[in-house]
């Protein structure tokens, strides 16, 4: 991915299994967010492909989504002035189909539909503790019950890979460690999550695998001990000279235009 | 109706701190408000001078005329509230906060009707010799009650200007009702609605000064039933009667016409319906998905235009083609959904800024084709600027809507046969409107207004659902522009502008729901008879009536962007700091209803 | 008269006009990516403000030559006047509300300019006459009057004027940063509420250099001039690339050149023999605009501005 003449995100190979928790970690600026918007479809890579159970994603956002792929973001972006329920039934959007026929003539099937959607957001909101504020305007949530709220929208789309862009920025350790509880119950659902996170002791705890993004390029992946282990990291946060190569660069001469992101799940 | 027995702060209750603009103990004030507002009541009963040829009458012993009965309504008003300060029994709902401002405000109306009418009886007659010993005592009268408002104990403030403010303000919390049968709600519900149809009924007739009268009358008495929370328990007993109340407000409607005697009035009916309509539909594409529209209008202008082509007039290009009224309605539904797609597909796709500028190019280059395709500048279609004229009357199974007709020994005419078409019209709209918003389509219209990009992470194709949006609004247009046709007897361009003198045009039409409140039901019909009604009755405005519009937007984008009727998630987003406003009841059905629909 | 270079003289001279126009739009747009919907109006205060130092201050019989630099001083500080008012008290004011809310006090403040030209200024709720330049030329094929001299000198000055101060000026420098980022900008010591005004009063200035070259040109003005003149010169800041001050020029002559081109000769394609002439001059335009936002969303000199999430 490239903005004007700079490589944000540069041949990033990467996969993540079902029933995974994968961490992606890397210092301010070294294009974790820009990877996110990739594979969500809010960038269109300048090369490469996201793909997801074997099938090739379009750079679509709302396609993504419904193909499976859903997320939250660094900054809370929920729609503030709607309810916490129908925070949830916006996510799922997808999952639904009722058009503007049905919405006008509200057929049984309509009204079957409604009544299954709102079943399955209450679901949602009891699994994150939500429920008894279903009626409250999001915008009136305090902030830890903002990011969850985010979470549930994102998992009313019925993802099998949930992207969870720093979920515990601005929490105290009480709250992350209610997050981290969350992530793993989520796995427990048989979502795969992939994490971007500055907390490094939540990564570890959390993640079965975590990937290293530097300067817009993949320099470690492994478990936990590994990329602890690494000299590399070390230096990259530490923010020493790093000539180190990462283990796969490309050849030079493919290195300027190459793109490769890929998600995979299952 | 709820009644509530605690008894009334004594002074010796009241906290130091709290005192009176006009230093007065409480007794008296209590004192001059109602004995003021008897006394304001029973001078109407007076002549307040000795000509007829003031409108209205107000020479007649023992018998209110004119603006006389305006007084006197305000005067009982004042009345009722004094009372239920008093704590009498039965009337204690009237005050559920308990404050100050629904009494001065009350008492604010009686006075400014009377002195209005005392002014304008010297005025209009040449000088304070044409007043008689009752309008003495009404001008006096009606002082009473606003001094012994202002000197109602109020908690005390630095500076004259924050205490005045804090007489009219509305106080924060208002107590939650108590629990009524659910008879009594209705009941409550249909005297609301017979008082309403009332009241403007009473507004529609009322000519030049008993217009203004009327409207100063209406102006501080909402404005007190506001202050005193009564609107909120209204919305409330609304919401949680939602059929009823529906219906109750549809029978209102409908009995419009059975209170006029002219059918000038019921013109004036007709069109604020169409217009309330209309902007109806405007508001689902901009209070709801929260697209600017600029050329609405044009979407009117295409379903007029197609259902005078076909309507059998001999002035159409296909003047032997008649259809029935509602193949031409569907057709010139569908005529605007076709254009409301060609020009939404292109600039659906991008910011929405872009959209405002083409649709507001598309209703100018409206108006510019059709008065070129006369033949001569033009393919002859539209016969140029002189239109098409004589749309005959239409005609369901042999009831033709030109014709008078008894019923109940009421007559009803030609307008009114048109209004009560416009009312099912209007029924159909607000049937869809509120069945949109309310579903998942509706959801994401407003998903994509709060944020455009999260919501399309959720799996939400911005662009097909704002076409949708875009295009429905289109199509309701197009239908309400079938009916006007008819109306109007025929189509000229003219009308169908940016901005002109004579409404529709899309600035009156987007000033409407912007007046109203954008996103409720409600506020386009307030805001498009408001609108409609005030250029007409009053003279002075009619030629200043755009600029007044301008104005008007400027006014309220800056303080207050949320319309009269202010729905509840616009009211928090144009106040950033507005605090929460959590629903008190958990019942699962009806409090996002009311999120939804406003009011 | 007729011929194709005249024709595409002419297309060039509306065009220039559009051109002053659209850089009112333009910068405004791409400093606070607000739509001044009353631009147009801004435009036509100018021309009414030119209008009153002809008729109502200087002596009659004025030699033009005198009279057009001090009409053109009397329409910009009208114009500058209405521009920085309207910015100080009617948007200003809603920098942070929704999005809407400014573009419906644009709309506003359009209507209420209108009318109170309309309303308060003599003789205006009908067509005014402005003093006209009317001297013709005849270069080869081509015929054009001192008007259209005075507009290709003012455009040209204007424009290279704009572009010296833009890349330039420290304020020029400043405008073009908060025009990336405004917080940024701020912190970075530069005044932003001046630069928003600064943007404005240029807009508003060459809007009445445009006012007084279409007065000089057509020779009456109205209270309506403005909302066709603003309409098309949005779409051509938009052809060109909205917050792009070359591509708003740029915009304007092609708007310019292809409806002039379109009313002429659009008659002579086989089955649209009835759509020629002026009265689908606009038609044309209007779908040109169409057509570009299809093709060139961006504009023919602007560039793709992705979301950050």
């Amino acid at each position: 991915m490239r903005f004007g003449g700079l490589t944000a995100v540069r041949s990033v190979d990467f996969t993540v299994n079902s029933g995974e928790i994968v961490g992606l970690i890397g210092p301010n600026g070294a294009g974790k967010t820009t990877f996110f918007n990739c594979l969500t479809g809010l960038y269109v890579p300048t090369e490469g492909t996201v793909s997801y159970k074997g099938t090739v994603l379009p750079p679509k956002p709302h396609l993504v989504t419904k193909a499976g792929i859903a997320r939250t973001f660094q900054n809370i972006r929920l729609f503030a002035n709607m309810t916490v329920l129908e925070n949830v039934l916006v996510g799922r959007h997808t999952r639904t189909k009722e058009g503007l026929w049905s919405a006008l003539l509200r057929g049984p099937g309509f009204k079957k539909a409604e009544k299954a959607s709102e079943e399955r957001a209450m679901e949602l909101l009891e699994f994150i503790g939500l429920a008894h504020k279903r009626d409250h305007l999001a915008r009136n949530l305090p902030y830890g019950e903002q990011r969850k709220l985010e979470i549930a929208r994102a998992l009313a789309s019925e993802p099998g890979l949930l992207l969870l862009d720093e979920p515990t920025a601005g929490m105290n350790p009480q709250e992350t460690r209610a997050t981290e509880e969350l992530v793993f119950a989520i796995r427990d659902k048989g979502i795969a999550v992939l994490v971007i996170e500055h907390d490094m002791r939540f990564i570890f705890n959390l993640c079965d695998r975590v990937a290293v993004l530097v300067q817009g390029e993949k320099l470690v992946e492994g478990t936990s001990d590994v990329v602890q282990a690494d000299e590399r990291v070390v230096a990259a946060y530490l923010g020493e000279p790093f000539e180190a190569t990462p283990e796969d660069t490309q050849p030079a001469t493919e290195a300027e235009s190459t793109t490769s992101t890929k998600g995979e799940a299952q | 109706m709820t009644e509530t027995t605690e008894t009334p702060k004594t002074p010796a209750a009241a906290p130091a701190e709290q005192r009176g603009l006009i230093p007065l103990p409480l007794a008296a004030a209590r004192a001059l408000l109602l004995v003021g507002g008897i006394a304001t009541t029973a001078s109407t009963f007076l002549p307040w001078t000795w000509t007829s040829d003031f409108p209205g009458d107000l020479t007649v012993n023992g018998y209110p005329g004119g603006l006389q009965i305006l007084t006197l309504v305000a005067g009982l008003i004042t009345v009722l509230f004094a009372l239920a300060s008093y704590g009498v029994r039965g009337l204690g709902w009237l005050l559920p906060a308990r404050n100050n401002a629904p009494l001065v405000l009350t008492a604010l109306s009686g006075f400014a009707v009377t002195w209005y009418t005392v002014l304008t009886i010297a005025g209009e007659l040449g000088g304070i010799v044409n007043w008689e010993p009752g309008t003495y005592i009404a001008a006096v009268a009606s002082l009473l009650p606003v001094i012994g408002a202002l000197a109602l104990p109020q908690d005390a403030t630095d500076t004259t200007k924050e205490a005045l403010k804090a007489y009219i303000a509305k106080p924060d919390r208002i107590p939650a009702p108590q629990a009524t049968a659910p008879w009594i709600q209705r009941l409550a519900i249909t005297i609301i609605a017979a008082l309403a149809l009332t009241v403007f009924a009473y507004g529609i007739d009322a000519e030049d000064e008993l217009f203004i009268g009327f409207l100063i009358v209406v102006v501080f008495t909402s404005w007190a039933l506001h202050s005193a929370g009564l609107f909120d328990r209204f919305s409330h007993l609304t919401a949680t009667n939602r059929s009823f109340a529906l219906a109750m407000g549809f029978v209102a409607a409908i009995a419009f016409p059975f209170t006029q005697t002219n059918d000038h009035y019921a013109n004036l009916g007709v069109n604020i319906l169409i217009f309330g309509t209309v902007a109806l539909g405007l508001n689902i594409v901009v209070g709801l998905a929260g697209l600017l529209d600029l050329g609405y209008v044009a979407f009117l202008g295409v379903g007029a235009y197609t259902a005078a082509l076909v309507s059998g007039s001999e002035f159409s290009k296909f003047s032997g083609v008649q259809f029935p009224f509602w193949a031409a309605a569907l057709t010139g539904a569908a005529a605007s959904l076709v254009f409301g797609v060609l020009i939404g597909a292109p600039t659906l796709r991008l910011r929405g800024d872009y959209l405002a500028i083409v649709t507001l190019g598309f209703g100018e280059i409206f108006r510019i084709a059709v008065n070129n395709m006369d033949g001569v500048s033009g393919p002859d279609i539209t016969n140029g600027p002189n239109g098409i004229p004589s749309i005959p009357d239409l005609s369901f199974f042999g009831f033709n809507f030109g014709d008078s007709h008894d019923i109940a020994g009421f007559t009803i005419g030609r307008f009114a046969n048109y209004y009560l078409l416009m009312v099912l019209i209007m029924a159909l709209v607000i049937t869809i409107y509120r069945r949109a918003s309310d579903s998942r389509i509706g959801r994401s219209w407003i998903a994509i207004r709060e944020d455009e990009t999260a919501a399309t992470a959720m799996g939400i194709n911005g662009f097909r659902v704002k076409l949708i949006a875009f295009a429905l609004g289109a199509t309701l247009a197009g239908l309400a522009g079938t009916v006007s046709a008819h109306v109007t007897y025929s189509v000229v361009p003219n009308p169908y502008q940016f901005a002109g003198a004579a409404p529709p045009n899309s600035a009156f039409l987007l000033a409407a729901v912007v007046l109203g409140g954008m996103g409720t039901v409600s506020g386009p019909f307030l805001g498009a008879a408001l609108l409609y009604l005030l250029p007409e009755k009053l003279v002075a405005l009619q030629d200043k009536s755009l600029l007044a519009f301008g104005i008007a937007l400027i006014l309220l984008m800056r303080f207050r962007p949320e319309g009269i009727i202010p729905n509840r998630r616009r009211q928090l987003e144009f106040h950033e700091t507005g605090q929460l406003d959590v629903p008190e009841t958990t019942t699962l059905t009806d409090e996002p209803a009311i999120t939804k629909a406003g009011a | 008269m007729n011929t194709l270079p005249q024709q595409l003289a002419n297309g060039l001279l509306l065009g220039s006009m559009y051109g002053l126009i659209a850089i009112g739009y333009t910068m405004v747009y791409g400093i606070v990516q607000l739509i001044n919907f009353a631009h147009g109006e801004i435009f036509m205060t100018g021309a009414f403000g030119a209008l009153t130092v002809y008729a109502y201050i200087l002596p009659d019989g004025t030699s033009m030559v005198v009279a057009v630099p001090l009409m053109l001083i009397g329409g910009g500080i009208v114009s500058v006047l209405v521009a920085v008012g309207a910015e100080r008290f009617a948007y200003r004011p809603l920098r942070q509300a929704p999005r809407l809310a400014p573009l419906i006090t644009a709309i506003g403040l359009s209507l209420a300019l209108q009318e109170v030209v309309r309303n308060f200024y003599p003789g205006a709720d009908k067509d005014r006459s402005f003093p006209s330049l009317d001297g013709t030329h005849d270069l080869g094929s081509i015929t054009i009057t001192d008007a259209d001299i005075f507009l290709v000198i003012a455009a040209i000055v204007c424009m290279s004027g704009l572009a010296w101060f833009v890349r330039k000026s420290r304020t020029g420098r400043a405008m073009q940063a908060t025009a990336q980022d405004p917080d940024t900008s701020q912190l970075m010591g530069i005044d932003t509420n001046r630069i928003i005004v600064i943007a404005f009063a240029i807009g508003g200035f060459f809007a009445a250099v445009a006012a007084v070259s279409y007065g000089l040109k057509y020779g009456n003005i109205g209270y309506r001039m403005g909302f066709l003149m603003g309409l098309k010169a949005f779409t051509a800041a938009v052809m060109g690339g909205i917050g792009n001050i070359y591509g708003a020029m740029l915009g304007g002559v092609v708007l310019g050149v292809a409806e002039t081109l379109a009313s002429a000769y659009i008659n002579h394609i086989p089955g649209m023999q009835q759509l020629g002439g002026s009265g689908w001059a606009n038609v044309w335009a209007f779908c040109l605009l169409i057509l570009v936002l299809l093709f060139r969303p961006q504009g023919l000199l602007g560039e793709r501005v992705a979301d950050r999430a």
